[in-house]
């Protein structure tokens, strides 16, 4: 054996390492067994630890399918064998924070599909609303059970450099990645058992249940058991390998729309045994394209006359229809006022600090600081015209400033993160790499939060993003207490 | 009850179906492979294409028949859906919508038997390497059979998985029985050299169990009737029709499935032609024909079951 440790020369910089603390501050104690454990492995045995769990991967096939003409490729989503760990007190204020959210959120949605009191009582502007495309006016003054629009909620989560966590966005539609946080623990149980040996690790297989239970709770009215599904766009989605997972962690059928009939404003599906009710759908399309009828009208995906089912209260959609409004990085802005709104409470989780510059204020400071900033439309997705300030160049923040001043309203900004890093295996070296977090609510008639949640790392030197089509891949997530 | 969607049903059936097909193909590549060995002759490729009806679609893409484009047409080739590697492809396509429906154990084993597929060459398909890749593959396709076994659900879904397996199943058989016989010549009432019969029984697994039965003998008829109607034998078409028949009325007493005219009015057909059999001279020509019959009845089970329970009416 080889005198060096896997993690020997490790330097974090001034990042905040999850594993390792804060540069130059105290060792964080709730990692002190794993911090041993990473000592005493020489960088061969961790790299024979990783491509077992590759291999496992593989032939597991817990893919992401990337189609040509010809035929599917799955690649696995890129799997780092070095945990990342958080203290149950962590956990306290992530999963209270969490709930807390999901708890404005449903409330700022039952709020703006009935009285609009918080629009009347001018706290989030009117048109920021109204005129947001994914505003569903079908929607007003429709009920559904439990008055739960979010079933399903993932809020991607940041620390800073201080190792305070921050909000950077929540996805209120159809969050995915649940299914890696579930997996990455079995594949770590297999390929590194002897890491976690002794540590009391919160358990992650407990989601499909409490889900499944969820789902049921929001069941229409009268339904003595009702029969879920699980709505997929099909196969050829590339979060597939997720539906599938999740209709099997649930015991549910999983379904597509040429699975599912609308008789009468009620849905059933085609079985063996001819047509079976549906009460519940879980469904991972978009709005857009679940009733042809309704909505885009060359959808083949969807159900015609799912939504007149939907509003006579005989079947019920989880995520409820036009949820999209509240996920929205113009509504994000006023978040922590929605919260103080309709809980009277200050944010448990903070969002990171962003300028609203539809307000003048706002503007001013987004001005003043253009080139330290990193300023984002709201109206787009996918990180489409976002300018990083320090790393632009000075015509870009010359034509920003330009948009900014004509059309301030559709733009936010906000300091750039120093994201937190975990020791992560890069070839063959153990070096800091960026993560965020990605914590999973499931709300029936009370909010439940998977213990951990998603950890995506960047794995590229330097880069702040975690997403799998940029080079990001996953890490198990340790809730130790 | 179990709510399977009649779409996956299918998939299900087609699993089995496809994997049985892959298992097949190289049974008879092996066996091809071995018979031109042994021939004066020289090889003769042609007749694996006459089997599957092949000839236009292999000399669309190859310029002449022989023995290294035909295995790789029938072994690696993606283009010609009878390939080994399509099947295998399509089966593992099937098992891809139903992953939630499967054990976790087969669709493994299918992604490691499609990973190995895809990897293979054509300088792995040397011929004095076929029949050890041969047996390989037969051998992964008998533990994906083997984990479905130890693992499936026995559910509705277990008989459509099966009925598919027992339909291939019976199918491949009369195609191999068919390629021997006209191997063997037209003139077959003449004892033909053990070597050959011993090679066809020895592919499907059946020499043991043939010499149980016939100590001394290889007659042709005792061969064809062997394949065709001991019930103890794994393979024998009459075995997998009387399979069939078990599974589908499972269907209708243990999973509620209603009774359908249209699958039982094809499988008796099927019953009463193998009942009804070659005759009891067996000519090449007139097995040809029966073989031929059957294929057709066997289509038909395959489509009223499609009709039937695939449709989700």
């Amino acid at each position: 054996m080889s005198n060096h440790s896997a993690v020997t020369g490790y330097e974090p910089g001034e990042f905040f390492c999850e594993i390792f603390g804060r540069a130059g501050g105290r060792r964080l104690g709730h990692t002190r067994r794993i911090r041993d454990r990473l000592a005493q492995l020489d960088i061969a045995q961790l790299r024979a630890r990783a491509r077992g769990a590759e291999r496992e991967l593989y032939n597991l096939g817990i893919t992401f399918t990337v189609y040509t003409d010809r035929e599917a490729i799955d690649r696995i989503l890129p799997f780092d064998v070095i945990p990342r760990v958080l203290s149950s007190k962590d956990w306290e204020i992530i999963e209270s924070g969490v709930k807390q959210r999901v708890a404005a959120l449903n409330s700022f949605l039952f709020d703006i599909y009935h009285g609009e009191k918080i629009l009347k009582d001018g706290v989030v502007p009117r048109e920021l609303v109204l005129g947001n495309a994914n505003y569903r006016p079908e929607m007003c003054g429709f009920d559904p059970p439990q008055g739960t629009y979010v079933h399903i909620c993932g809020i991607d989560i940041v620390r800073d450099e201080k190792g305070k966590f921050l909000v950077l966005e929540d996805n209120a539609r159809t969050p995915s990645g649940v299914s890696y946080v579930i997996e990455n623990r079995h594949l770590m149980m297999r390929a590194f058992p002897d890491l976690a040996e002794g540590m009391r690790i919160a358990d992650v297989d407990d989601y499909g249940r409490q889900l499944a239970g969820a789902l049921s709770a929001v069941a229409p009215t009268g339904v003595g058991s009702p029969n879920v599904v699980l709505m997929s766009p099909g196969a050829y989605n590339s979060a597939y390998f997720e539906h599938v997972f999740l209709a099997r962690e649930m015991g549910v059928p999983l379904v597509e729309g040429q699975d599912l009939v609308v008789e009468n404003h009620k849905v059933f599906m085609r079985t063996t045994h001819g047509l079976a009710p549906v009460h519940v759908i879980y469904r991972r399309i978009n709005d857009d394209f679940l009733d042809p009828k309704i909505f885009r009208p060359e959808s083949t995906l969807g159900v015609a006359g799912l939504f007149e089912a939907y509003l006579k209260g005989n079947v019920t959609l989880a995520n409820a229809i036009g949820t999209g409004v509240a996920d929205d990085k113009a509504v994000y802005a006023y978040m922590p006022r929605i919260i103080k709104y309709y809980l009277d409470q200050d944010p448990i989780l903070s969002n990171v600090p962003t300028n609203i510059c539809r307000e003048t204020a706002g503007l001013q400071k987004t001005l003043d600081h253009l080139g330290e900033l990193v300023t984002k439309p709201v109206g787009e997705a996918g990180g489409y015209g976002v300018v990083v300030g320090p790393s632009a160049s000075k015509r870009e923040l010359g034509e920003l400033r330009a948009k900014l001043i004509a059309d301030p309203n559709n733009y936010i900004s906000q300091p750039v993160i120093n994201l937190s890093v975990c020791p992560t295996l890069v070839g063959r070296a153990v070096e800091p790499r960026h993560v965020d977090l990605r914590p999973f609510a499931v709300t029936g008639d009370s909010t439940w939060v998977l213990p951990g949640g998603l950890t995506r790392v960047a794995l590229r030197r330097g880069s702040l993003v975690v997403n799998s089509s940029q080079g990001g891949g996953s890490k198990d997530t340790w809730v130790v207490g | 009850m179990d709510n399977l969607i009649a779409r996956f049903a299918s998939n299900i059936f087609w699993i089995g179906r496809y994997v049985e097909r892959a298992e097949n193909v190289a049974r008879i590549l092996d066996i091809n492979e071995t018979y031109a060995r042994e021939s004066e002759e020289g090889p003769d490729w042609q007749r694996v294409l006459d089997l599957h009806a092949d000839t236009d679609a292999y000399l669309a893409r190859y310029a002449a028949v022989d023995a290294a484009n035909v295995v790789a047409f029938y072994v690696i080739d993606r283009d010609n859906p009878s390939s080994i590697a399509s099947a295998i492809y399509t089966a593992r396509e099937n098992a891809r919508s139903v992953r939630h429906l499967i054990s976790t154990e087969m669709w493994t084993r299918l992604n490691i038997s499609h990973n190995r597929m895809a990897e293979l060459t054509r300088r792995d398909l040397r011929l004095d390497n076929l029949s050890r890749l041969c047996s390989e593959i037969k051998e992964a396709c008998q533990t994906f059979e083997g984990v479905a076994e130890g693992t499936f659900l026995r559910g509705e879904r277990w008989c459509f998985y099966q009925m598919g397996k027992y339909l291939e199943r019976a199918d491949q058989t009369t195609r191999i029985l068919d390629m021997s016989f006209e191997r063997a010549g037209k003139d077959i009432g003449v004892a033909m050299e053990a070597v050959h019969w011993n090679v066809l029984l020895r592919s499907v697994a059946g020499y043991h169990a043939y010499r149980s039965r016939h100590p001394a003998g290889s007659q042709p008829r005792d061969i064809a009737m062997f394949l065709l109607y001991d019930k103890e034998f794994p393979r024998a078409v009459a075995l997998c029709v009387e399979r069939l028949g078990t599974r589908l009325t499972e269907l209708e007493t243990l999973h509620g499935n209603r009774r359908h005219d249209s699958v039982e009015t094809a499988r008796r057909a099927l019953v009463f032609a193998l009942d009804t059999g070659p005759g009891s001279r067996i000519t090449q020509r007139r097995l040809h024909k029966f073989l031929d019959e059957l294929q057709v009845y066997l289509a038909n089970v395959s489509s009223a079951l499609a009709a039937t329970y695939f449709s989700g009416r």
